[in-house]
């Protein structure tokens, strides 16, 4: 019994951090339209620059990729470690449908994405099936990393292999020009946002919760545990579909490594636990707080894996729940003006 | 067709002795090292400076060792201590998480300070004949490495006192504790010689190409596969699944190719995985 509570509270120091989800629309919407409008001022700063709108775009790139991880993992505990895998298939799907097939680019974008969805929630699929933990789902994804990587190459003819996939459709759109790019990807976050925000509310959000809190007693309930699961798989594996191959006709360019795991899913990860595992908006602030981070780093060349190392290590030493959670604890703590004990030791 | 059951058994070998030390740290401690590619690699330079600086390869490859091991009680000593206060799944998320931090320390110095340096021990003489088939010395010679390896591995956990505290302690943490034996102490050990067998790999592998200072990833992902094919935690799984998976990549590669020798290899893996989620010779909790 020990043994079971301190499995309970400890899976919730990554898995839990939101507890309380207010069901006004307004409490959704209000937060999305600040943090979208703060968004959408940047180009107003670094307009100018196209290395810094190229950044920036990557960025709110790695904010969608972040989202729907936070879909699948943050939500419902499937460690999902192919979404770079994911938002490949949408990337290179796009671009095979758009260039190869030549289907429009907006039916490409959604065919891709529908791909995307269908492998993830199968992948979801099989993991429910047997009951595989999170450490045992991480290993499967895994390697269907690997085979993904090495099909990219192996199929060299279909996707550019090394030397990677050059898009001709869209190319005189304004998806190539300096500042439209950012809007569209800005666009995509928000959506997503209000997605995962709207997920979260509905009856899908409590089971949610309820079998990340205890999935014994969530069954009990009448929870229907797997289907949850595969739901939540296909909504993110969505998400990061469309949001590759969205990325690779603003880039015009893509190669196995833009949606390499090193580059995609460790990434995404570092973010996701820096801003808070299962927060809204987490997301959000890891992939800002990373990009600017990467940019005032990036002159030091290959030390920035270090000092990424050092950085998430104290991270996760120093807060494990990731900053939201952690603030929002705090405050909650200093408003009732008494100590309260931490509900995660 | 002798001849790929052979190549297999070489390359499985040598799957084998990579997951060894990760599967002993895992099963014992539910720890998942992330950074065990990187000890392999780490252990790698040592020996490559040590022969630099003029010390024949049987002394620096003894230092290589030495570093591996120390490499494993500084985690075990610092970054692992917070982990072992969680449970379960906990326990292995941020163990995983804080060794992945130590891999990218790790890979960003070295790529930093020594992007081009690799290891790679030269082995003279000709082909060796084994059943009519000529065999690579330096792959023989890897071997001969791997199996005495784990002829000294099932030794100590057979005959040793210290070898069945080990294993009372992946059987039974609690139960071992009331007989008086003290987990933090066994694991301690368990991640030195880990880091030794990280150490091995970098040793035995630089003895057929180079083991360069970005292998660490993809040492720690073969590592990882094996690991799980042949069950958390056992020394023969680990051996059992290598020779498995390096025969069945050995004859892919040489019938259908060497790229989908790879997808293929991963598929028996993952398949292998979901038919049996305890291992080959895994242990069902």
């Amino acid at each position: 019994m020990t043994q079971r509570l301190a499995d309970a509270t400890g899976t919730s120091t990554i898995g839990g951090a939101e507890r309380h989800v207010s069901r006004s629309l307004r409490a959704l919407f209000l937060p999305v339209a600040v943090v979208g409008t703060l968004l959408a001022l940047i180009p107003l700063q670094v307009g100018d620059s196209r290395v810094l709108m190229g950044v920036s775009v990557l960025g709110l790139a790695f904010a969608c990729y972040a989202i729907g991880f936070n879909v699948i993992f943050g939500s419902t505990g499937q460690l999902f470690l192919c979404v770079g895998a994911l938002a490949g298939i949408g990337g290179y799907g796009a671009a095979i449908f758009a260039d190869t097939v030549g289907l429009p680019l907006v039916v490409s974008i959604l065919l891709a994405t529908l791909c995307s969805a269908f492998t993830g929630g199968l992948l979801s699929w099989v993991a429910v099936r047997r009951s595989l933990g999170v450490i045992f789902t991480g290993i499967i994804t895994l390697i269907f990393s690997l085979v993904y990587e090495s099909l990219l190459l192996g199929l060299g003819e279909l996707t550019g292999g090394e030397n990677g996939f050059l898009l001709k459709t869209g190319a005189d759109s304004f998806l190539r020009e300096q500042i439209p790019p950012y809007y569209v990807m800005l666009g995509l976050v928000l959506v997503f946002l209000v997605v995962h925000g709207l997920m979260r509310r509905s009856h899908v959000g409590w089971a949610f919760r309820a079998l990340r809190d205890d999935e014994v007693a969530a069954e009990l309930a009448g929870v229907d545990v797997a289907r949850y699961r595969v739901y939540a798989a296909l909504v993110g594996s969505a998400m990061l579909g469309m949001a590759g191959a969205t990325y690779a006709f603003t880039e015009g360019r893509i190669s196995p490594t833009t949606y390499g795991f090193a580059q995609v899913d460790v990434v995404a990860l570092v973010m996701l636990a820096f801003g808070g595992i299962g927060a809204l908006f987490g997301p959000i602030l890891g992939a800002v707080t990373f990009t600017i981070i990467d940019e005032l780093l990036v002159d030091l060349g290959q030390l920035r894996v270090l000092v990424y190392g050092a950085l998430v290590i104290t991270l996760f030493l120093w807060i494990p729940r990731g900053v939201i959670p952690t603030v929002r604890s705090m405050l909650q703590r200093r408003r009732r003006g008494s100590p309260e004990p931490a509900d995660n030791p | 067709m002798t001849a790929n059951i052979l190549d297999g058994i070489v390359l499985g070998l040598q799957y084998g002795l990579l997951a060894a030390g990760l599967t002993l740290v895992y099963g014992l401690g539910g720890v998942l090292n992330l950074a065990y590619g990187q000890m392999a690699v780490v252990s790698a330079m040592v020996v490559a400076f040590a022969m630099e600086a003029g010390i024949p390869a049987v002394p620096a490859v003894i230092l290589g060792l030495i570093g591996g091991g120390l490499f494993g009680l500084v985690l075990d000593s610092t970054l692992l201590r917070p982990v072992y206060r969680l449970q379960g799944e906990a326990r292995v998320l941020l163990s995983l998480l804080l060794s992945l931090g130590v891999a990218f320390i790790v890979d960003g110095f070295l790529n930093w300070r020594f992007p081009l340096r690799a290891l790679s021990l030269t082995i003279t003489g000709g082909p060796v004949e084994v059943l009519g088939v000529p065999m690579r010395r330096g792959s023989m010679w890897a071997s001969a490495i791997a199996l005495v390896t784990f002829g000294g591995l099932f030794a100590f956990f057979r005959f040793t006192a210290l070898g069945k505290a080990v294993r009372s302690v992946i059987e039974d943490e609690e139960g071992a504790k009331l007989v008086g034996i003290d987990p933090r102490r066994i694991l301690r050990l368990i991640l030195i010689l880990s880091g030794v067998l990280a150490a091995l790999v970098a040793v035995t592998q630089s003895m057929s190409r180079p083991v360069n200072v970005a292998a660490g990833f993809s040492i720690t992902v073969f590592a990882i596969i094996v690991t799980v094919v042949g069950g958390l935690g056992s020394a023969p799984g680990a051996f059992l699944a290598g020779i498995i998976l390096g025969i069945v990549s050995s004859i892919a590669a040489s019938s259908i190719g060497t790229f989908l020798s790879l997808v293929i290899l991963l598929v028996v893996a993952a398949v292998t995985i979901l038919l049996r989620p305890a291992g080959l010779l895994g242990v069902r909790e």
